[in-house]
This record gives C-alpha cells, structure tokens and sequence, in this order.
C-alpha cells in the first residue's frame, strides 16, 4: 500500500537573517519532518529520531571573510547521542514494570534497537568545514554587557528537537539568539527532565563581539538526581511542578558537572 | 432546549458550564458508560479519530470536516486532554456529546486519561486555574475510569464509494477503490486502488464486466460458510442475530496504543477489570501504552517499561480475531496518518499543529458500510473455533479507508504562544 503522498504543504519559509559589522546571522523554522525523511535520518543515524524532528530547522553564524561559520542543526546533534545503549536511563517504574513480566514473558527480554533514548546530547555546534578552530581560554563571556539594555536588532527562537519521553518527562533541544549593535549571543539548550529519575540541562553559548572579531564558546553541563531536587524545592513555598517545568530556574540550583570555555578570534 | 442542549451550545462556543453542571454530567456519564463492555461494537459507518489533546479549536476544526454529531457517527481512541490549553472545554463538550447522543459518539480511554499523567501534562493545573479547585479533576478522572479500552467496528466495506464522479471514471478497469485520502477542502490527494476482490467461493460476477464497486461487494455474502456464525456470548456478535450473512471485511479493532502480549485474543480484553486508575504494567497498561515498530515479534522499548510489537504479531492477532485492521492513535505522524504492515495497522492522528508548534496535519479516518450484507454483520471476534483453520483459505479484506486530512484551525489566538518569539534579554 503506497501511502507516502504526502497532503501538507508547508510554507515555504525563507530563512530570517540579518547581516551586521560582517557577520550574517541567520535562522530556519519549518514544521516537522514527514514521514520519508525521517526515514531517511533514522536510516543515516542508525537510531530512531525523537518524535518531535525539525530536521529542517537551523541558527547559523557565518562570518562574511575567512570562511568561518558555526551552526546549531538537530542532525548533528542527534549524531552525538548514544546509540549504543551504554548510557541508557530507565523510567522511574521500569523495575515494577519488568518484575511483573518476569512471570509472564520468559520470552521478551530483549530490548530492542537499545540507544539512549533521552536524546542527550553534548552538541557544541557544528563548524563549517575548514573553519578555524576553537582553542580553550579561562576568558568568561562578559554578562556585564550583555546585560545592557542594548537594542535587539534580531531575535529568535528555534526548536530543534523534542520528545515526551513516552510521558515520563521531556527532552528538548533549542535555540536563541539575540543580536544587539555590537554584539550577539546565541544559546543552545539542551534540558532532559525524567521525572522521579534525572534532571538535566547542557548550555552552549555562543557570544560574538564584532568590532574585535572575537568568538567565545563556552558548554556548561548541570545535572542533579530529580528526588534531590524535590527536597531542595520542597525546603522553599515555589510551586514545584512549575518549578521543574522551567529551565531556567532549574539552572540556578543544578549542580554543575562540566564547564568548557573556548575562543578565537577572527581576523580580517 | 434541555440543559444539556444549553450546555452542548455554550461548550461549542468555548464557553465552560457550571461546576455543579459539570458534576452532573460526569454522573450521568458514568451511569452510561458503566453500561459498555471494555469492547464497546460500534456499526460502520463511523469516522475514528485520534490524540486530540485538549486543541479545542481543532476539535471544531475536525467536525467541520468529518460532520456534526449526530450526523456523523464518531469514534474517537482517546487522549482528549493535557498538552493543549482548552483540555476542558474539549473533554465536557465531548463528554455531552455522549450523553446526548449515546449510540453517535463513542469514546474510549488514552493514557493520558488517568489521574497521574493529568497532574504532570496540563488538565490538573488547567482545571485549578478555570475553576479554582480540584473538584472538576476529580469529576473527570472518575469519569475516565469508566471509559472503554477499546472498540470493534462492524460492518465496513471493503470498497469505496468514489468522492467524485471524476474519480469513478480515473479508476483503473477490473480494479475498486480501496483507499482516498481527502483535504479539508474535500478533495481527493491520493487514491489507491485494488484488484477486484472475487469471493472464495467463486461466486463472484465475471471480472470482465466493470460494474460499479457496489455491486461487486454484494457477491461475497455467499461466501461465508454457516459454521461461523457468532458464537453465543460474545460481545462481537452481539447483535445476536447470528446470521451466516459475513462480510467479507473484517472487523476493525479500535485501542489506543496497541497489542499486548497478554492478549491474544479480543475475548480477553473484555476480561479485564477497567474500573479504575490506569496501571503501570499488565494488559490495559499495554492496550493504552504500546507501539507497532519495525520489528519481528514483541520488544522492549528501550525506556525500560512498555511492549513494542512487529508486523507479524499483527497478522497473526488479526488473523486469528477475525480482524482486518487495527485503528490506533498515541503517536504524533506528520501525515495525520500513518499506514503500516500491509495495511494491517493504522495510526491516526487528530491533533494538527501539535502542541501549538509542531506544524503537522491532522486527519480522521471514515469507514464506509457495507451496504451488500442487507444489515449488520455478524462477523465475531476472538470466538472460540475461529483459530482452527476454519477462515484460512477465506481472507479477510480490509475495509475501505477514507482518509480527511486537516489542518490547524484558524484561531483567536488568546492564550496561544506567540507566532513571533518575543525578544528577551536571556542570558
């Protein structure tokens, strides 16, 4: 039975962009992807993408000389996570769940396709191919000026990926970018909620200073036992759903487990 | 105009009715559903319907293209809230619907009917927020309860009847149509077709005369060897008529997430025991969790909990029950539908544009009635015999599948995440 013809027709969106002091920034936001190209993809990963694909979706930072240019695709993220099942999680009533079945089904034990499933990824972007690489610095990107409350000339927000867990939690890959007349930041969000299990959240930050050309990269990985954080929050009258609902806050009490700060600087 | 009228009106408009009358309704509700099996038989015509996630305004969206209740009969495989901002207004204006019109509408239990996922995925904090306490939850997820695990529709045709005359005259000669899928304009995008279908016993008219895909169908009711008719007592034939008269379709099984390797046979899900909080492992936890997957035989998901199951374990289910389709909802498909192992399972997907961002149709699945068997079908299911050969060399056709696809509804767009991000100074 063929059934791919497909009905929707997405509009055709050109990507939103901005060109400022010689950097062209740019971003693509199209629906999910559709039945054959998932195919494709899980053909080319070798494990199932999560529900939620924008396999089309894109931010990219190019800098006009000296074929430099980073971008954030889900792709290449995905590419990142574990498909060998090594670092795969369990949802909270996954013991009870297979203790019931060991009297039934002797004979399904076996998981199959096993990979991690909660789609972490440690995504710092992908660089143009060619482009100078980045080298480590102790340098910090500079909160002061960006707290400024310079005019935002570009702005978006982009979803890369993003699954329900089978409802035990989310995972979710996204993006934002602002660009302000001297400088821009781009954020890229990993946050990985198992509830009863983990929570998880991986930034990676990029931030352009145009007058100089300089380029800082830094990854900053939390993650906390989610029972752990509910006895932190159950100290304070937050609203605690809400509270693991948002990453945001989440990120202020996570314990970190690894910070990476890297940086070039482009030259003319 | 009763008050359930009023309330069905006032719904329709978005508008939420009284807590008392919610109250009310989920009482009566309950009474009624407390009446149908875990197997409830639903009569082609009906139109199946998938997730619909608390997307209100879609909701509306999928009558307009599929018909009013009553004029259609209904069909809808659960998870009708959570996610989307209007979970309430979606599940009492369906809720009345039943009410009002019981034999027009069926509904039956998603897993995110439960009291557990609500209070992580949206309906609980929806519920304190319209109504300013718990009481509406409790009232619903006392109603979910009671909801059926499934459903058997009875009586599909195995063909189409063309949308259009064009389509009529585009059909290959000696061939009938066995699938169209519709936009929400009501034109067809795609049809398949199939070889005319002769009855086992050869009774079939001579396939060198095209005849209208009616008059085909109407051979095969010679076919069905007396042997077969309903065993007493089971739920699938409960028309009791127990008439030789078999369509040459299959019935079709309607669940939210699929088999279960507890299940072998429909018969056993109606020995399950529904009435209450949906459990974490055991046969209605597989019914309302599983998914069909590339697979050979049964597996575990990855995640540690919940059964995936291959092509083979639906042919044989469906085989063995007399079934020629399995209709299922639970996964989000870009399509709208998602068609898999020779057409033996579908996944149909009712909720476009997915949680206000995904950009994916949506669609409903009509199965017409087969008009050839002068009435209703006694075809059973999971009866006992069945399983001995006595079907083999008879196959089962699978009905013919209309696909309406649809897309977001057109919305006031109060309370809806902005289209354009708005800018904010994160760090």
């Amino acid at each position: 039975m063929a059934t791919t013809c497909a009905t929707v027709s997405p509009e055709a969106k050109k990507p939103n962009s901005i060109t400022i002091n010689g950097f062209r920034i740019s971003t693509q936001k199209l629906p999910i992807l559709k039945a054959d190209p998932i195919e494709e993809m899980t053909r080319k990963l070798g494990i199932a993408p999560p529900e939620m694909i924008f396999g089309d979706n894109y931010v990219a930072i190019e800098h006009e000389k000296g074929n430099w240019g980073i971008n954030f695709n889900a792709f290449d993220a995905l590419d990142l996570v574990d498909k060998t099942g090594q670092s795969m999680l369990q949802v909270a009533y996954s013991a009870e769940w297979q203790k019931s079945r060991e009297k039934t089904h002797e004979g399904i034990k076996e998981v199959v396709k096993p990979f991690d499933w909660s789609y972490s990824t440690d995504y710092k972007g992908t660089l143009l191919p060619n482009a100078r690489p980045f080298e480590p610095t102790t340098k910090p990107i500079p909160i002061e000026l960006l707290k400024r409350p310079d005019p935002i000339l570009f702005f978006d927000e982009v979803i890369l990926y993003e699954d329900e867990l089978a409802d035990n939690g989310i995972t979710m890959l996204s993006c934002k970018i602002r660009v302000m007349p001297g400088r821009l930041l781009l954020l890229t969000r990993f946050f990985m909620r198992l509830d009863h299990v983990l929570i998880r959240l991986r930034d990676t930050r990029i931030y352009v200073e145009f007058a100089t050309g300089e380029v800082i990269r830094e990854y900053v990985s939390k993650e906390c036992k989610y029972e752990k954080v509910r006895q932190m929050l159950a100290a304070t009258r937050d609203d605690i759903p809400a509270f693991l609902r948002d990453p945001n806050r989440l990120s202020e009490i996570l314990p970190l487990v690894e910070k990476r700060s890297e940086r070039l600087v482009l030259g003319d | 105009m009763s008050d359930l009228d009023r309330a069905i009106e006032q719904l329709r408009g978005c508008r939420l009715i009284p807590e008392s009358q919610v109250r009310e309704l989920c009482y009566k509700a309950r009474e009624l559903l407390i009446e149908e099996g875990n197997v409830v038989s639903v009569d082609a015509p009906v139109t199946i319907c998938g997730d619909i996630h608390g997307q209100f305004h879609d909701l509306m969206e999928l009558f307009r293209v599929g018909g009013d209740v009553p004029d259609t009969n209904y069909l809808f495989m659960g998870d009708f809230v959570d996610r989307g901002f209007y979970s309430l207004e979606s599940f009492l204006l369906l809720l009345c619907l039943k009410v009002r019109y019981p034999d027009r509408i069926t509904l039956i239990r998603g897993n995110h009917e439960s009291r557990q996922i609500t209070t992580v995925y949206g309906f609980y904090d929806e519920c304190i927020r319209k109504y300013g306490s718990a009481n509406v939850w409790r009232y619903c997820c006392e109603v979910f309860d009671y909801l059926a695990l499934g459903a058997i529709v009875l009586g599909a045709s195995s063909v189409l009847e063309p949308t259009s005359s064009t389509a009529l005259s585009s059909m290959p000669a000696d061939s009938e149509l066995e699938t169209e899928v519709l936009n929400s304009r009501g034109d067809v995008t795609m049809s398949t077709y199939r070889p005319r279908q002769r009855s086992s016993s050869n009774a079939s008219t001579d396939s060198r005369n095209i005849s209208p895909p009616r008059d085909i169908s109407a051979a095969p009711g010679q076919a069905a060897a007396p042997s077969r008719s309903g065993a007493p007592g089971t739920g699938a034939s409960g028309d009791g008529n127990g008439s030789a008269t078999t369509s040459r379709t299959g019935a079709v099984l309607c669940v939210h997430g699929g088999l279960s390797p507890l299940i072998d046979s429909v018969d056993k899900i109606r020995l399950i025991d529904r009435k209450q909080e949906v459990p974490h492992e055991g046969a209605m936890c597989d019914l309302l969790w599983s998914d069909p997957d590339e697979i050979e035989g049964w597996g575990l998901s990855p995640r540690g909990a919940g059964f995936l199951f291959g092509g083979d374990i639906v042919k044989q289910f469906n085989h063995l029950n007399g079934l020629s389709l399995v209709a299922r909802a639970h996964q989000l498909v870009m399509e709208g539908y998602k068609e898999m192992f020779d057409g033996g399972i579908v996944t149909v997907w009712s909720a476009p544009n997915y949680c206000y961002r995904c950009g994916n149709v949506a669609a409903i699945l009509e199965l017409g009635e087969d008009a050839s068997g002068g009435g209703t079908v006694a075809r059973s299911n999971g009866e006992y015999g069945r399983s001995n050969g006595v079907v083999t060399d008879n196959r089962v056709i699978s009905p013919g599948r209309r696909y309406r696809v649809f897309e977001a509804a057109a919305q006031d767009t109060r309370g809806m995440p902005a289209k354009k991000p708005v800018a904010d100074y994160f760090l």
